[in-house]
């Protein structure tokens, strides 16, 4: 599967070996942020006169990555996640939640990407992993992107769709490699989070978010992932939490706190996995872990089974949140592909 | 009075292998003894190694202790069967430290039977993003063992050549070397550059289309027919095995029967449902290619659960 990508790739610099913690420290957040939906900005790139431009790479160097890691935009980018976080705590994913014209068009979008995959079959082919077919899917999608976006915006704010369309495309793996992974999931939050930018998802649409928007979203990832065979991006095999996606383990365990009776080791319940995972987005992942791995989760996965030995899901929550940044918003070999634009911009520090 | 055997020589070192056989780690200063050892013959090896026909030829194990312990059932034991493992043995899996210690055991006491090269994944840089470090520190607490193996990492062979024909490597060509000469001439005793010929040879991979390309790996290169032709031609070779890519019937053969491509870690990452292959040389030469499914595991590891420290 994984072609190991270099962690140098780009860097354009030799590398020292990383630093590393003593283990057994608990590790601090990285990047400290109150929950909070971003408020609405005009972007620079509706005023008369100005020629959209597609957003953009910006960190080439760990010099890059250490100063975004200290802007405003990461704070609030990552006060984006914590308000999502927030919104569903103690819900599941069947419950009742405000919708909006937005959030509406958006999971319209995601059917549309899930209708091209029955219309784009994999091809008969078994001596490399990815499927060709894929490349022929994500073109669909690439070509269309501006075209979706604009089902999304609003007349006034459809000039934006040029300068989001990068995120759309790239939120769904990358066609040179055909692989995915959390750089490209953490890309579709980043346009959630420039929609927010431009006034067109609230505080009310918070829930919705998750339990619609992205349950939509993960479950069109699962599917372009068995049905293509994408490579996990820069997988770290069994020493992961999965091999493709890091949301559902954050917003799936902040649904379990303070839950009655299902606790973090009762995912080593088959009951409650049956049960509960179409429920919980937690349980949800263990479950397609467990489906998708021959073996002993011990094994295949010691990362959950060690979490599932924590007390209580609000610590899971919290080391989610730490690990996510630490394992994803801090890496170069990820974070080099972010992507930048008058919404979410580099330089505001 | 009976005859009195002389004592063995290799009475620890067969310990230790029997250890490992069954899966058990080494204790700490076991395995720097081992690697002390194993430096001291790998460092009389070439860039280049000669190997003698038969001799099986294997590809990425990735830590898959339990389907290493298959292919030994599958295409014999070492020393019975004569070895070349051509990189990538730590990482992703549950068991690289014992996929490791295993195959070090074996070249320290069988070192004319077993040859094993350096594949991109022995590295500090990888392994510290990829899984073998972060095992070395659940397994024994500290980075201690993980530093005495990838300080031996940097003694591994690149590159091996069975009877003046068959070119082993763990990635591929470079447009930096023409000649099997150049690769003897090259400084391995280091960590992978993260460019330069050494390091292609380490990352490159065979492609459809001609010439040389930017590899998507972000290291290496992609090569074409013609290249793997004219490589083949100049060095009077006939044939270039490489591994470093997931193929699902466990070897594949491309650029015209110029190279082949031999993946052995089955099931890969739990998931992947691809064969695992090795591929047989005999005394003339011939090459027969055997497949394997994953091992049969025997229930749950026994492991202990520890909380990680984001989770502290």
């Amino acid at each position: 599967m994984a072609p190991t990508a270099a962690p140098w790739a780009q860097a354009g610099q030799a590398g020292a070996p990383l630093a590393r913690r003593p283990p057994g420290t608990p590790v601090e957040e990285i990047i400290h942020a109150e929950p909070h939906m971003p408020g609405a900005v005009p972007s620079p790139q509706l005023q008369p006169g100005v020629v959209p431009r597609p957003a953009q790479r910006r960190i080439h160097s760990q010099e890059d990555l250490a100063k975004f890691l200290k802007s405003q935009a990461i704070k609030d980018f990552v006060g984006f996640i914590l308000a999502l976080n927030d919104s569903v705590r103690g819900a599941k994913l069947s419950a009742d939640c405000p919708t909006s014209a937005a959030t509406t068009a958006l999971v319209d979008v995601l059917d549309t990407l899930w209708g091209w995959v029955d219309e784009v079959p994999p091809r008969q082919q078994s001596l490399r992993y990815g499927n060709p077919a894929y490349r022929d899917w994500f073109a669909r999608v690439a070509d269309h992107a501006v075209e979706l976006l604009q089902r999304v915006l609003p007349p006034d704010l459809a000039p934006m769709a040029a300068e989001l369309a990068p995120y759309l495309t790239d939120s769904f793996g990358n066609v040179t490699r055909i692989d995915y992974g959390t750089g490209h999931e953490t890309t579709f939050v980043a346009l959630l989070f420039c929609l927010a930018r431009l006034g067109l998802l609230t505080e009310r649409d918070r829930q919705a978010l998750v339990l619609r928007v992205y349950h939509r979203y993960l479950r069109l990832m699962r599917r372009v992932q068995t049905t293509y065979w994408l490579e996990p991006a820069g997988s770290h095999g069994v020493w992961g939490l999965d091999d493709y996606q890091f949301m559902p383990f954050i917003w799936g365990s902040a649904q379990l706190i303070d839950n009655p009776f299902i606790r973090p080791k009762s995912i080593h319940s088959h009951d409650v996995l049956e049960g509960y995972a179409s429920e919980y987005l937690y349980l949800g992942c263990v479950r397609f872990v467990k489906q998708v791995k021959k073996g002993p989760l011990a094994e295949t996965s010691p990362m959950l089974n060690d979490i599932s030995g924590i007390a209580t899901w609000s610590k899971v929550n919290s080391g989610m949140m730490k690990m996510y940044q630490a394992e994803v918003l801090a890496k170069f070999p990820i974070m080099q592909h972010f992507l930048f634009c008058s919404l979410l911009p580099f330089d505001d520090a | 009075m009976g005859h009195v055997l002389p004592e063995n020589p290799y009475k620890d070192l067969d310990a230790q292998i029997e250890a490992l056989m069954k899966c058990q780690p080494l204790p700490e200063p076991e395995v720097k003894i081992l690697c002390d050892q194993a430096r001291e013959i790998l460092i009389e090896e070439s860039n280049v190694q000669p190997v003698k026909c038969p001799v099986t030829v294997c590809g990425d194990i990735h830590g898959q202790f339990q389907d290493l312990l298959e292919l030994f059932r599958i295409g014999g034991n070492c020393p019975d069967t004569n070895y070349l493992f051509m990189g990538d043995y730590v990482d992703r899996g549950y068991h690289s430290v014992e996929t490791v210690s295993l195959l070090v055991a074996l070249k320290v006491r069988y070192r004319d039977r077993i040859t094993i090269l350096r594949g991109n994944h022995e590295s500090r840089q990888i392994t510290q993003v990829y899984g073998f470090y972060d095992e070395c520190l659940r397994k024994y607490g500290n980075a201690n063992v993980w530093k005495f193996f990838t300080d031996l990492f940097d003694y591994l062979p690149l590159t091996a050549l069975v009877e003046n024909q068959i070119f082993c490597l763990h990635g591929g060509l470079s447009p930096a070397l023409d000649t099997l000469d150049h690769i003897r001439a090259l400084d391995r005793v280091q960590e992978v550059p993260h460019e330069g010929p050494m390091c292609d040879l380490l990352w490159s991979d065979p492609d459809d289309r001609c010439g040389w390309g930017i590899s998507p790996r972000g290291a290496g290169y992609t090569f074409g027919q013609d290249i793997s032709e004219q490589f083949n031609h100049t060095n009077g070779l006939n044939l270039v095995a490489r591994a470093h890519q997931l193929v699902m019937e466990g070897y594949n053969w491309c650029h015209d029967q110029n190279v082949v491509t031999i993946f052995s870690a089955p099931n890969y990452c739990y998931r992947c449902g691809n064969m695992a292959a090795i591929m047989e040389v005999n005394e003339t030469m011939r090459k027969n290619f055997l497949q394997f499914e994953p091992a049969p595991r025997r229930g749950e590891p026994e492991v202990t659960r520890r909380t990680p420290d984001y989770f502290l």
